[in-house]
């Protein structure tokens, strides 16, 4: 039983028990574990007993307020929400009850819903609440923990983000786990007002047990700047789709990521670019490494709508593929409906320079020394504009199975 | 110092090098000289250690066979080559490359590693041996580097790395003038008693401001004629023409 009932979650609960999990058919969950999706419980959030002992450790110290969100549930001991200042509004969301909390919540958008996003909405009671008024200068850091108590458990947090107009900040969402096969499923919504700017990092690396789901909502109006980093590094199944909706006149999204597969990782990256108004500027720059078995899907589209004249974007799509079992995926798409468009898209999947490596090994460096070089090099381009050391190292230290 | 004795080299079918013999003498300069496809190239990377060649006989530095070790492990013997195309390698950075290898190499030698400060003025010193301006080391390894700039590169890597050794593959090609002279200097001067030089080179030009003690003409894969200086200065005026008709008749091939 549900006490705070919105009427947004009466409907999804109502749906939830008549749901179609998507299929192979549905090109944007064409390569999800559908049966391992299948067994996955969700239900009510629920915070566990305890919160395992090597969860601390993930968490990368990031100086500014922290929330932390442990299966859905707020995590008071582990954040640290004092001390923020009076241009910004960060909270638990289950406890944010006032009328304009309310109407966030229920915020439709143009981008379908499906299964997940509707369990979502049903068992999402959980997450952060983030409302920017101004210029906000320290990094707001909200924190997803999986810690199924039970195998295949799996809940849903949402996270909302509201940017007044003119108003700027940065926020890193963390997303780990431990123990046991479970999963979680993550919305994050954000709305940027006019002349507003958002810098978006995702920082995601649950255990190899674990199943990511996350999806990426963001509405921007006018002269709005969004621009994210995805850093895809790890889990059973590692899923992020993301659904830029530029609305207003002038907007500009940069978006960016890298995924880093090992084992039999599946890591999935589901981009959509709507450009609904003209003038606006987006680029889409991915790159992949996939070792073992893993497999890489980037399927990154660009929708032009009728009257978005003017409107400019760019996609890239880099693979580095370093075992013959592994597997890239690669799909750029594009609709235009406009006039005075530019849109350019390219896609390239490669291997190890052999001849980098000689030239590496040639002055001494060993071959693993030399190939982890070579790789961190690859990765490190989609870096090359981060300049907080905490997160680079974080990130670093993820790159590949070592840390396994 | 390096014995190189009847050293072998093929891919597939094709026979690179057919019998190699070469004794270098610490401290001494080698100019190796020939036609195109004569197999100077193959050569360096022979002793430098690349993949994919058929390799038999045999290349001894300071009594260790290098046949039978690992490129690395041959930098770590104390083999430097200049490469005619180095690899541009975007996102890893000059300056972590060199301390990288620099430290790969004196761990295999049981040496301390360097630190990055005191690397640092290692790493300043070389700079200034070929007229490098500091955001040079902050650069990715080669990429987008001009054709001087690389090669330049590869004389700074040469200077940290200090190597008993250093074969330059065609060190002067794609160089102006100006850029010939800045790399011959470097050369130069990290000329010693204890470090020999193999330059191999398509042209009189860069033994102008390299001086040889010794020059080799290479044709269809080993040695043909071997010499001194003046024996570049020879072949500026009459080319390979002699050496390649001798060889084709020694060998019975049709010239």
């Amino acid at each position: 039983m549900i006490v705070d009932v919105l009427p947004g979650r009466t409907a999804a609960l109502e749906q939830v028990s008549s749901l179609e999990l998507p299929t192979k058919r549905d090109e944007a969950w064409r390569y999800a574990p559908h049966k391992a999706l299948g067994a996955l419980t969700f239900g009510p959030a629920a915070a566990p007993a305890a919160v395992p002992a090597d969860v601390d450790a993930q968490i990368p110290e990031i100086e500014g307020p922290r929330l932390v969100i442990v299966n859905g549930v707020f995590d008071p001991e582990r954040s640290r929400l004092d001390a923020t200042p009076s241009s910004l509004r960060v909270e638990s969301l289950a406890e944010a009850t006032d009328e304009a909390v309310v109407g966030l919540l229920q915020r439709e958008y143009d981008a379908a819903e499906d299964a997940f996003s509707i369990i979502n909405r049903a068992y999402g009671t959980g997450g952060a609440l983030v409302l920017v008024d101004g210029r906000v200068d320290k990094t707001i850091h909200v924190v997803n923990v999986v810690a199924p108590e039970v195998p295949q458990a799996a809940t849903a947090a949402r996270v909302i983000v509201e940017m007044a107009e003119g108003s700027a900040a940065t926020l890193v969402e963390t997303r780990i786990g431990s123990g046991d096969v479970g999963a979680c499923n993550i919305r994050t919504e954000i709305s940027l007002a006019a002349g507003a700017s958002l810098e978006h990092i995702v920082l995601q690396d649950l255990p190899t047990t674990q199943i990511h789901l996350g999806r990426v909502d963001v509405v921007q109006a006018a002269d709005s700047c969004y621009q994210t980093r995805l850093f895809n590094l790890g889990a059973d199944y590692g899923r992020v789709a993301y659904h830029v909706h530029l609305a207003g006149e002038g907007a500009e999204a940069d978006l960016s990521g890298l995924y880093f597969g090992f084992g039999d990782q599946t890591l999935d990256q589901q981009i959509t670019v709507v450009h609904a108004a003209a003038n606006c500027r987006t680029s889409q720059s991915y790159r992949g490494v996939l070792d073992d078995e893993s497999t890489g899907i980037w399927n990154g589209g660009v929708d032009v709508r009728p009257g978005a004249d003017g409107t400019d974007s760019v996609q890239s799509n880099d693979n580095l593929v370093l075992s013959r079992r592994a597997e890239v995926n690669t799909m750029p798409r594009l609709e235009i409906l406009a006039d005075e468009v530019s849109c350019q898209h390219g896609a390239t999947v490669g291997e190890l320079d052999e001849e980098a490596l000689y030239y590496l090994r040639s002055r001494g460096i060993g071959q693993a020394e030399a190939r982890r070089l070579l790789i961190n090099g690859f990765a490190d381009q989609v870096m090359d504009d981060l300049h907080d050391d905490v997160l680079r190292t974080w990130i670093a230290e993820r790159l590949g199975p070592d840390h396994a | 110092m390096l014995h190189v004795k009847n050293l072998t080299a093929s891919v597939g079918e094709a026979e690179i090098l057919t019998g190699l013999d070469l004794e270098v003498g610490a401290g001494e300069v080698h100019a190796i000289m020939g036609p195109n496809g004569s197999g100077k190239s193959t050569f360096a990377h022979a002793l430098a250690g690349r993949d994919g060649y058929e390799i038999a006989g045999e290349a001894i530095l300071d009594g260790v066979d290098l046949l039978e070790l690992e490129p690395e492990e041959r930098a770590a013997a104390g083999v430097f080559m200049g490469f005619q195309y180095p690899v541009e390698i975007p996102g890893v950075n000059n300056m972590y490359f060199l301390r990288t290898a620099l430290n790969s190499v004196r761990r295999a030698r049981g040496d301390y590693e360097i630190s990055a400060r005191d690397f640092l003025a290692v790493a300043n010193e070389a700079m200034e041996l070929v007229e490098m301006k500091e955001g040079f080391l902050n650069r990715s390894v080669n990429a987008g580097f001009s054709g001087g700039e690389k090669k330049r590169n590869e004389i700074l890597q040469m200077a940290v790395m200090q190597p008993r050794l250093a074969v330059l593959d065609e060190t002067d090609s794609g160089l102006d003038i100006d850029a010939l002279r800045v790399v011959a200097n470097g050369v130069n001067s990290l000329r010693g008693p204890e470090r020999s030089m193999i330059v191999i080179t398509h042209y009189q030009r860069l033994l102008d401001y390299i001086k040889p003690d010794f020059v080799h003409v290479l044709v269809n894969g080993r040695i043909v004629e071997s010499g001194d200086h003046t024996l570049a200065l020879h072949l500026e005026d009459h080319g390979y023409a002699d050496f390649v008709a001798d060889d084709a008749a020694l060998s019975g091939a049709p010239a």
